[in-house]
């Protein structure tokens, strides 16, 4: 339902934004901005009734976009937004139901969490917003954060590797995207397919964050950051695994027989 | 109305359909999983196991979001879990039911024995000031009647509510009249799906995020509080025997320990409060009809505090430790605490 005739069809996402508490808490050159508004042109794209659209967040930078949406939205305890959004779709399978998060919320603090809503295959589009970093407390490692990155708390570089996200959904009749930033064409594709889906989806969408971490490893700027990006990734949609270099879609085909479950 | 023989825990269960519960998520743990394997077998209600206990809670403040009567059931380890996110109903205001049957801690303890150790947890588990409200029943059919209690004041309050209970009474078989012509309440509040709310733990007005107004904080802790004191107040559940014979000491007890307290009804008063927190004031107009006033708690001493300082004065105390509820045992504790 189109609610202003006078916004074109580029503008028409803003129907999803609360446009009266901006400016976003986010600093200069942050990414996130880019996926709260790619997450809106998803929700225009499917013209999601607003009503029946819940959007759950968890704790972070990224957790603090729930409450730019127009639409009832739940900011829950860090690394919990899974199990809340998965409450809420359990108790009322109307609604859609969008978790939208950061990667240590999503992988680190709430990592169990992950690993079972992919297991019970809900209903749920989750939306992880992965810079690499913990940037709302200064920017200390995260899951995502690659091998020998130096970072407030790894002073010689990470000595861990980076969570490999995608091999959680082996096996599973899931749904899994990378994508980034920059790929704003993509990152739309992604999410309106997430969206789509009938079972468990997870966006991850990499986003830059320059002041607690690009500018330490050498960026001047975010838009550096956007072009290392399009350097870095290739697009390799549908393939059975992405490399780490690749962005693309991967939705499980095997018949397992398993279909997402309705509890009632 | 017929009759029906019943474990404490099933009737927790039964209550918690008659008060119109709808959504239940748990984890199994020992004294409390009988609860869940009931509510597998109600038609009406959607349960689910969940990975843990943290995930339980937030399944059920999400389901309460979404308009339904939610609760869920664990024991001391899983209650410290729940503890962050209990903070969180608190402040989102999401009401909800939780039942604590308690064991002996801390950590894994000696989980098939009762203990009365959560007490303080209940009040002060969450980091920051919430104001939760308490309930303790002592039979089975308190357990029932209190559950459907525990409801009713989560909605009135939009809280989430706590039922506590221990391994002994939970346990417990006897027989109650499960009466099924409760008055629940209706929701005022729109499930999820109904405007644009943000429902936030960050300090908030009309669900827009107030991360350093200290002053709207303040309006917010203040009318939290006063709205818990405004539900409790229509509880004000207690019990109070004035023994027969002239004396001057009140024995207090709770829970499964108050049941033994009756064999002393001849001997002391004997008081129990069944709304644990906020602590029933009526204490403050019966103890001062008494020179001593004896505590006894299956715990060192969690009670006896609140209480010495709702009464500003000291008690004296009988810790019964371990699990173990020994007559003998009590009626020897109570000739030491003698000045």
């Amino acid at each position: 339902m189109i609610e202003d005739a006078s916004m074109n069809k580029d503008t028409n996402f803003k129907r999803y934004l609360k446009l009266d508490l901006l400016p976003t808490p986010w600093c200069p050159g942050c990414g996130n901005g880019i996926v709260l508004k790619t997450i809106c042109q998803a929700f225009d794209e499917l013209n999601l009734p607003k009503n029946d659209t819940v959007v759950v967040s968890g704790i972070g930078c990224a957790g603090r976009s729930a409450g730019f949406f127009d639409l009832d939205s739940v900011h829950t305890a860090h690394g919990r937004a899974i199990p809340v959004a998965e409450g809420i779709k359990y108790a009322n399978d109307v609604l859609n139901v969008v978790v939208v998060s950061g990667d240590g919320d999503l992988l680190g603090i709430g990592g169990n969490h992950l690993l079972h809503a992919i297991r019970r295959n809900t209903n749920i589009t989750v939306v992880c917003y992965a810079n690499e970093i913990y940037g709302m407390t200064g920017g200390q490692v995260s899951p995502t954060t690659p091998h020998g990155t130096k970072t407030l708390t790894t002073p010689n570089g990470n000595q861990d590797q980076p969570a490999d996200v995608q091999s959680l959904f082996k096996h599973h009749n899931c749904y899994y995207a990378r994508t980034t930033a920059y790929h704003l064409n993509h990152m739309k594709k992604c999410i309106v397919e997430a969206l789509k889906f009938k079972g468990f989806s997870f966006v991850e969408a990499r986003t830059m964050c320059i002041v607690n971490y690009g500018r330490r490893l050498g960026y001047k700027n975010s838009n550096e950051m956007l072009l290392h990006y399009k350097e870095f990734y290739k697009m390799n949609d549908y393939a059975e695994e992405l490399a780490q270099n690749e962005i693309g879609i991967i939705k499980t085909t095997v018949e397992t027989g398993l279909k997402p479950v309705s509890r009632d | 109305m017929t009759k029906q023989l019943l474990q404490g825990n099933h009737a927790i269960a039964l209550a918690a359909e008659v008060a119109g519960l709808k959504f239940f998520a748990g984890y199994p743990i020992t004294p409390a999983s009988e609860i869940i394997h009931e509510m597998v077998n109600k038609k009406h209600i959607k349960v689910l196991q969940m990975e843990d206990e943290i995930a339980s809670i937030n399944a059920v403040i999400g389901a309460s979001l979404a308009g339904l009567r939610a609760m869920t059931a664990t024991s001391g380890p899983g209650f410290s879990l729940m503890q962050e996110s209990i903070g969180l109903a608190h402040m989102m205001e999401v009401p909800l039911v939780i039942v604590n049957v308690q064991r002996v801690g801390p950590s894994t303890g000696m989980p098939t024995l009762p203990a009365q150790g959560d007490v303080i947890q209940c009040i002060h588990g969450s980091h920051g000031d919430y104001f939760p409200i308490v309930f303790y029943p002592n039979s089975v059919s308190e357990l029932y009647k209190y559950t459907v209690t525990a409801f009713n004041a989560a909605e009135e309050s939009m809280s989430p509510v706590i039922l506590l209970s221990d391994g002994y009474i939970s346990h417990l078989y006897e027989t109650i009249v499960p009466h099924r012509d409760f008055q629940t309440k209706k929701r005022d509040r729109q499930p999820l799906g109904a405007g644009n709310r943000h429902f936030t733990g960050l300090s908030h007005e009309d669900f827009v995020p107030k991360t350093s107004d200290v002053d709207n904080y303040r309006r917010l802790i203040t009318r939290l509080h006063e709205k818990q004191q405004l539900t409790a107040q229509r509880y004000n559940d207690y019990e109070y025997f004035e023994c027969s014979k002239d004396t001057d000491t009140l024995l207090i007890s709770y829970g499964a320990l108050s049941r033994i307290a009756y064999h002393f009804k001849d001997a002391f008063s004997l008081y129990r409060p069944i709304r644990m927190f906020p602590v029933v004031e009526e204490i403050k107009i019966i103890a001062p009809r008494y020179k001593r006033i004896i505590i006894m708690e299956m715990n060192t001493g969690q009670y006896a505090h609140e209480i010495e300082r709702i009464l500003h004065r000291e008690v004296e105390f009988i810790p019964i430790l371990g699990g173990r509820i020994d007559l003998v045992e009590i009626k020897e504790k109570i000739v030491e605490v003698k000045p």
